[in-house]
């Protein structure tokens, strides 16, 4: 069976599943986003990096802290990476396309104004306005790519294995640790990441406009899980929830990607020796299933 | 890793032609697809060329969505279906499509002026899928890979492996984008676009052209298919790990991807028969990818055809590797391989054969071939012609 060897969560509640309210709706007190702060990481090659690709390397060091890992226990061909993201892209396209009317030496000097509007004045939060500020110029094109946040990943951890990119809410996420599980078991891989990222609030208005905002709060999050093993995960379609699914939406809201982590998450910390996962996204359901040896058990890595 | 699939048939939307038939002979025929973009504005932009579709022409049974990115894959789909049927319970149809750009145009149209949850929903990347598998029928899995310019490979691979592990009997697999304003000024701003035509491999090589397209195949177990286009024998991914636009300078990644999926096809270098390129005819790519070629197949990278149908077409992004695993396949059925369009002067760091000036009258069996994107994003496809 494949194992779930260590899995980091950072949300907009705080710092792991020890920070999720018990009520998430109740928690969010009517706030539509709950927002996570751009992660304070130094170094230059971080100058121009956006907050969700700083949020994914946070999730990264959380997994490694959570699994008591070095960075040297991944780096490499070995280390296959999958992420999955349904909306982390929507600030980085936003930003691109504020700053975009006119020629593209206008893009130069940082932020332009919108056609209608300085692009800030629709999303309503100074947290988006900080993640903006100086990072419309020519190089930001590229981090308006989803795989820019696994790049940023790749480049910090050195991860050179197996590489898949889904976009989508929970159920790609099923769909990324089934991958897993098949790099795992054709030993493509002595081990994957699977890291989820989600951020609402520069695109707030947009969301608002969405049945999803009418659900319960929408939780800015990123999660990243460790798998080893031999492959198998038992994916499958799913007709409902499973429990974990329901409680990782009652304790954390709505963090589409991030859930089914989150719910590994919250089964490890219960001590459970097995998680059936589900993940659901526009109509469609699936399922996996992982090992749960006890935090504190060594990776193979 | 998966075991080798059937690819019943393809369809195809491009600016050399809404059909497989029309994309293939000009391909054959080196009609060059470019031309100077007329959807939208490009005066301010220091490169006004690409590959448009200037037209969509009606779908079969309904009127084209609003949304471009989905309306070039329903195209395609109207093509596909044209050759193959969907013979399958749905719940067992599969739709998996790679794109890098998604439906960025709507999430443009949403913030200007559009309102309304459907035009917010319709700037989310995965929606062109979710249309596409709406118009199949198809309530199977449905994803969407963005490894960026690789996607269109790294999506037949997925669709491979969930025949494979038999959560599919069919899956209609590909990729898809379109030239709109976002991706033109991107890439302007990075002065990745050329001035010039493009030129994969040739010494006065300067840069790419964007190109709008969508690619879509149908895949099957092979025991379920009766005739065929051809095979995907193997597939791999790897990342860069090194550079956010840029692929690592010595091609390890492209290496270890090609490697990779060579092994899972149980292919050996004096087995392949032709490498069809990502040849973008940027500086960098093509000379690593000549590099890479050159460490993979050894003395044979010398002896089989090497070719990027980009000079014809533009970078279609997240259609480009489906076409070209096309191409492959149609170059296994009719004996041709298409040239490549642009090349005349040889560079000495590309010293492959390029299969310069006219299509060449051979019979490739077994293929190669290779993608690279944004974010160290790399993909290989081995695939084998023939029914």
């Amino acid at each position: 069976m494949t194992r779930l060897c260590a899995v980091g969560l950072v949300s907009g509640w705080g710092a792991g599943v020890a920070a999720l309210p018990a009520d998430a709706p109740a928690a969010a007190d009517g706030r539509r986003v709950i927002p996570v702060p751009r992660p304070a990481l130094d170094g230059e090659r971080f100058r121009r990096a956006t907050r969700e690709c700083l949020l994914g390397v946070a999730a990264v060091e959380a997994m490694l802290a959570e699994g008591e890992l070095t960075r040297d226990a991944i780096r490499g061909a070995d280390t296959a990476l999958l992420y999955v993201t349904a909306a982390a892209y929507g600030a980085s396209n936003r930003l691109f396309i504020g700053a975009g009317g006119g020629s593209p030496a206008r893009t130069e000097g940082g932020l332009a104004e919108t056609r209608r509007g300085s692009a800030s004045a629709t999303s309503g939060s100074a947290l988006a306005e900080e993640s903006r500020g100086g990072r419309a110029g020519t190089l930001h094109f590229p981090y308006t790519a989803p795989s820019a946040v696994p790049a940023e990943v790749a480049i910090e951890y050195g991860l050179t294995g197996g590489y898949v990119i889904l976009v989508g809410g929970a159920r790609a996420t099923i769909d990324a640790i089934w991958q897993a599980a098949r790099l795992l078991a054709a030993r493509r891989c002595r081990r994957a990441l699977v890291l989820t990222v989600e951020t609402f609030a520069e695109c707030e208005d947009l969301w608002a406009r969405g049945r999803w905002a009418a659900r319960g709060p929408l939780v800015e999050a990123a999660a990243c899980a460790l798998l080893e093993g031999d492959g198998h995960v038992g994916y499958e379609p799913a007709d409902g929830p499973a429990p974990l699914e329901r409680l990782a939406g009652r304790r954390a809201g709505q963090v589409l990607a991030c859930a089914p982590l989150v719910a590994a998450a919250l089964a490890r910390e219960a001590g459970q020796t097995e998680a059936r996962l589900t993940g659901e996204w526009r109509g469609r359901r699936a399922a996996v299933t992982l090992a749960l040896p006890a935090a504190g058990t060594p990776a193979l890595v | 890793m998966s075991a080798p699939v059937a690819v019943l048939a393809a369809g195809v939307a491009t600016p050399l032609g809404l059909d497989l038939e029309s994309f293939w002979s000009a391909l054959v025929t080196g009609v060059d697809g470019t031309t100077g973009i007329e959807r939208f504005a490009v005066a301010d932009l220091r490169v006004g060329r690409g590959g448009e579709i200037k037209k969509i022409a009606p779908l079969r049974g309904g009127s084209a969505p609003r949304c471009r990115a989905s309306a070039l894959l329903l195209k395609a789909a109207d093509d596909l279906l044209g050759r193959a049927a969907l013979t399958a319970d749905p719940a067992r149809i599969a739709v998996v499509v790679g794109t890098a750009l998604g439906g960025v145009e709507e999430l443009e149209r949403a913030l200007a002026d559009a309102p309304g949850p459907r035009a917010a929903a319709a700037g989310l990347y995965d929606s062109p899928a979710h249309a596409l598998a709406r118009r199949l029928g198809a309530r199977g899995p449905v994803l969407t890979v963005s490894t960026a310019c690789a996607s269109g490979a790294t999506a037949l691979g997925i669709g491979a492996d969930l025949l494979d592990e038999d959560a599919a009997d069919l899956v209609v697999a590909g990729g898809y984008d379109i030239l709109c304003r976002f991706v033109m000024r991107g890439f302007d701003a990075l002065r990745s676009l050329t001035r010039d035509r493009v030129r994969p491999f040739d010494r006065r090589r300067s840069g790419l052209l964007l190109g709008e397209a969508a690619g879509l195949v149908l895949l099957a177990r092979e025991r379920d298919a009766r005739g065929r286009l051809g095979r995907l024998l193997g597939h791999a991914t790897s990342s860069d790990g090194s550079h956010i636009a840029a692929p690592d300078p010595d091609g390890r990644g492209l290496e270890h991807a090609l490697r990779a999926a060579m092994a899972a096809a149980d292919v050996a270098a004096d087995d392949v028969d032709l490498v069809s390129a990502h040849g973008t005819g940027t500086i960098l790519n093509d000379r690593i990818e000549t590099e890479v070629l050159k460490r993979v197949l050894g003395p044979r990278a010398y002896r089989v055809p090497v070719n990027s149908i980009k000079g014809a077409l533009g970078h279609t992004m997240g259609a480009a590797a489906t076409l070209e695993a096309i191409m492959c396949l149609l170059a296994a059925r009719d004996g041709v391989v298409p040239s490549t369009l642009g090349y005349e002067e040889p560079d000495p760091a590309c010293d492959l054969d390029y299969v310069p000036r006219e299509a060449r009258h051979v019979r490739p069996r077994v293929a190669v071939s290779t993608s690279l994107g944004f974010g160290g994003c790399n993909a290989a496809l081995v695939l084998e012609g023939g029914g």
